[in-house]
């Protein structure tokens, strides 16, 4: 680990303002219907690794989005550098000295390294480019961390991690003072992740401090320094690194859950719908599982873990690379969706926006798409037959709408979620995939959408919700498979569910794969 | 709220408006205009382009794109005439002439939608290519000799006093606005356009659609090629140069957006109207071709100006 850093006096002690390098205050944040941050305070000191820790929805991203000016605060204040932090864009907020590294990194495939390190500010003449000692001091710093990088290979040839290196020394060159990294070890692999902590380790020599986001406990324990807490848009507590537990830090993120009481259903154990065996995509190895008539299923893990993938895999999106899928007992292969849906699965989408729905028609046109043959005949549509199925929906969902001819994009995120899930029952399907199916919507449309959830299964619809909401989880799902990696980890029954237990299991680092295979 | 509900249908309310006013000052500039001879001329001349259209609007509505037609029309129109001479039957000589339209259109969809070459580029390329067709098939020359007096019939020709083109015009008019409207293949066309994820994800088999889209269209844009010699009386290789940018100027002066999702047949027939008033207008005052060109380009652009405008003016 890097030096000892002293942990911060009392507030308003003998230390300088100077210690501070950010300072938040009463910082808040309103959405429609939600308030995404209440009263944040948070100091983060000058030339330390701090990392901010949080489940799905905890907070963390709309603090991150704020500081980088990619939201607007709704209230409190913001001193970076001792002064008051108001920029305008994400341009101004690079220029005080903020940079941050996304998990969409902003690298330009089509130039090459060399050019990437110095795009925007390229040392010229005339417009000429020219070389300098100051961007040889850029390209020494590309040969000290990774050496097997070319300086003049095109961007886009490389791997996710080396871009990430391109853009740590960019910040680099830019001599931002602080630099915020969104889950930086997300897609990388073991080794890639050692050499981004050496990369943070040399970032703290040369004073600059970091706020670093992960899910990824194993990580904070390598390599912070302090650790805040978020839950619900508040900050639960910031500890020490050196002084805190695991099983505390768990603890802390997960709270008092609330969760709405597991109702046992009759699930038919006899009646298998769909068998995976060995399942193999890119991003997915030896998934293998099965799903029973009326039961919901859920997979629980981190972002990037593999719950997408394993959607768009059963779905007929992803190529397989190996590996059988069984619906109703007759072995299938899915080309396209379409294919999957003449099975009987549909799904819901985790985009709701961009994939879920076609902003410029009406619920009407939405709810009918997935299935028009059957309002229709000789290919032509049956007007009265389609109004009748969009208004039942509006009805049966309790879909907020003036009308059925109103545009789904003047809908609120929960109600576009209902005309989601009502076009996938339109579908007549028997099998339904939900990708995070309340992400972005109000606490009563939540309530709503688990409860129709809990209708169709009772019904005999047999369900996989692939969530990284373990409240959601854990109240709706029968069964859980734990996720990591593109892996199943670990299969729960949900009577033996403890969050504790699920959370140690799901974010644990790449290091420690073995040693918890060992565990089981 | 009212105004989400029809906006659509304003906005077709605003081209022809567009259109009256230019039809009510062409007709106090022009004693001549405002005829059944000049009319008549108009609509003959704009037929091809709204029989094509009438393809080539669902085709971007579903956000294709398709340089090909003009090409298409010169070389089915030279092959109706080439196929006449080779002692075919003119009505199978037409139906031959379709086929290859058709067969250039698959070869459009499949090119876009198998080897995911962006529609621009592969339209391009058969563009050139089907062009240079016509001209090697005929050495580059024009075939007038031996076409009997039939082949003009369905250009020139009258059934009960009305011109068979028009006819035919408000048929095909008739035909795409039902399946625009009315059918599957046409809710699905402006789902792609909207969202091709979400069409995907939704079981529509997205690349079936488009291949068939592009099929229409050459199809259409083969049987406007026979019309057009049939009407010419004589198989041209350089006929339908730049037909190609009348039909997509026509298409989106009738407020088919360019990313495709909206559009209407009725509005690109209106949007036909518009440029083959203009040109016809400016014929009739004197004014020369090249500055006919020069007003085409600012009407389009400015049209799709008030277009933006129109709808950020609604989204307020």
């Amino acid at each position: 680990m890097g030096r000892e850093v002293p942990f911060p006096p009392p507030v308003m002690g003998d230390c300088q303002m100077d210690e501070n390098i950010l300072e938040v205050r009463h910082l808040t944040k309103n959405y429609p219907g939600v308030a995404a941050l209440k009263d944040v305070n948070l100091d983060i000191r000058r030339n330390t690794v701090h990392c901010i820790v949080g489940e799905n929805g905890a907070g963390k991203s709309t603090f991150i989005k704020i500081l980088t000016c990619a939201e607007v605060r709704s209230g409190g204040e913001i001193r970076f550098q001792g002064r008051d932090f108001n920029p305008r864009s994400i341009r101004e907020a690079m220029d005080m000295g903020i940079s941050t590294l996304f998990q969409e990194l902003n690298v330009v495939n089509q130039l090459t390294v060399e050019e990437n390190l110095i795009l925007g500010r390229e040392p010229n003449r005339y417009g000429i480019i020219k070389k300098t000692n100051e961007s040889d001091r850029i390209f020494q710093l590309i040969k000290e961390f990774a050496p097997d990088i070319p300086l003049k290979k095109k961007v886009g040839l490389l791997s996710f991690a080396e871009k990430q290196v391109i853009e740590i020394v960019k910040t680099i060159a830019v001599e931002a003072s602080l630099l915020i990294m969104d889950e930086p070890t997300a897609a990388v692999s073991e080794n890639e992740a050692k050499r981004l902590f050496s990369i943070i380790r040399y970032l703290k020599e040369k004073n600059i401090t970091v706020i670093y986001i992960s899910h990824i406990l194993d990580d904070i324990f390598t390599i912070g320094d302090l650790v805040t807490v978020f839950r619900d848009g508040e900050i639960v507590g910031t500890k020490k690194v050196a002084e805190i537990t695991r099983e505390d830090l768990i603890r802390m993120m997960i709270g008092k859950i609330t969760v709405d009481e597991y109702i046992p259903r009759a699930v038919d154990y006899q009646k298998k719908v769909i068998e995976v065996k060995d399942l193999t995509t890119n991003k997915l190895r030896n998934i293998s599982f099965s799903l029973y008539k009326g039961e919901i299923l859920g997979f629980y893990g981190l972002r990037g873990a593999g719950k997408t993938e394993i959607a768009q895999a059963l779905f007929g999106l992803d190529r397989l690379i190996s590996g059988d899928v069984e619906v109703e007992e007759r072995k299938t292969r899915f080309r396209i969706p379409q294919d999957a849906m003449t099975n009987g699965i549909a799904m819901v989408p985790e985009e709701r926006l961009t994939e879920g729905l076609i902003m410029k028609l009406s619920v009407r046109s939405n709810i009918s798409i997935t299935n028009l043959k059957a309002l229709s005949g000789l290919g032509v549509v049956h007007n009265r037959e389609e109004r009748a199925v969009a208004k039942k929906y509006v009805d049966v969902m309790n879909i907020k709408a003036k009308h059925i001819e109103q545009k789904v994009a003047t809908l609120s995120g929960g109600n576009q979620q209902k005309v989601v899930v009502s076009k996938c029952l339109h579908a007549g399907s028997i099998i339904l995939l939900m990708d995070e199916p309340t992400r972005g919507v109000d606490v009563g449309a939540k309530e709503e959408i688990h409860r129709i959830i809990r209708n169709l299964a009772e019904n005999g619809t047999s369900i996989i919700i692939f969530s990284s909401e373990y409240p959601e989880i854990v109240s709706l799902c029968d069964r859980i498979y734990l996720l990591r990696d593109g892996e199943i980890v670990k299969e729960v029954k949900n009577q033996e569910a403890d969050p504790e237990g699920i959370l140690q299991i799901i974010t644990r680092g790449k290091r420690t794969h073995h040693e918890n295979n060992l565990e089981q | 709220m009212k105004i989400t509900l029809s906006s659509s249908f304003l906005q077709k309310m605003v081209i022809v408006g567009v259109l009256i006013l230019i039809v009510v000052i062409l007709s106090f500039l022009s004693k001549s205009f405002l005829t059944f001879t000049n009319l008549n001329n108009v609509t003959r001349q704009v037929a091809f382009v709204v029989i094509t259209g009438c393809a080539v609007t669902p085709l971007m509505i579903s956000g294709n794109f398709d340089l090909s037609i003009g090409s298409i029309l010169g070389l089915t129109g030279m092959l109706s005439a080439f196929f006449v001479t080779l002692s075919i039957p003119l009505w199978l000589s037409i139906v031959l002439s379709i086929l290859v339209g058709s067969g250039i259109g698959l070869l459009n969809g499949l090119m876009v939608v198998k080897l995911r070459i962006p529609s621009i580029i592969a339209t391009l390329g058969t563009m050139y290519a089907a062009r240079g067709l016509a001209l090697v098939i005929t050495g580059g020359n024009s075939i007038h000799m031996g076409l009997g007096e039939k082949f003009i019939l369905l250009g020139r020709g009258y059934l009960g006093g009305i011109p068979i083109t028009f006819l035919i015009m408000v048929l095909t008019i008739l035909l795409f606005y039902f399946i625009e409207s009315k059918t599957i293949l046409g809710r699905y066309t402006y789902a792609i356009g909207g969202n091709k994820r979400t069409a995907l994800l939704s079981g529509i088999n997205v690349g079936s659609i488009v291949i068939f889209l592009y099929l229409l269209v050459g199809s259409l844009t083969g049987f406007s090629g026979t019309l057009m010699a049939s009407r010419l009386g004589v198989g041209q290789p350089m006929v339908g140069t730049g037909f190609e940018f009348d039909v997509i100027v026509a298409v989106v002066l009738g407020g088919t957006s360019i990313e495709g999702g909206e559009g209407s047949i009725f509005g690109m027939l209106i949007g036909a109207f518009i440029v083959g008033f203009i040109a016809n207008g400016l014929n009739l005052l004197g004014i020369h071709s090249f500055y006919q060109s020069i007003l085409k380009g600012v009407v389009l652009v400015g049209a799709v100006l008030l277009d933006q405008k129109f709808k950020e003016g609604i989204a307020d």
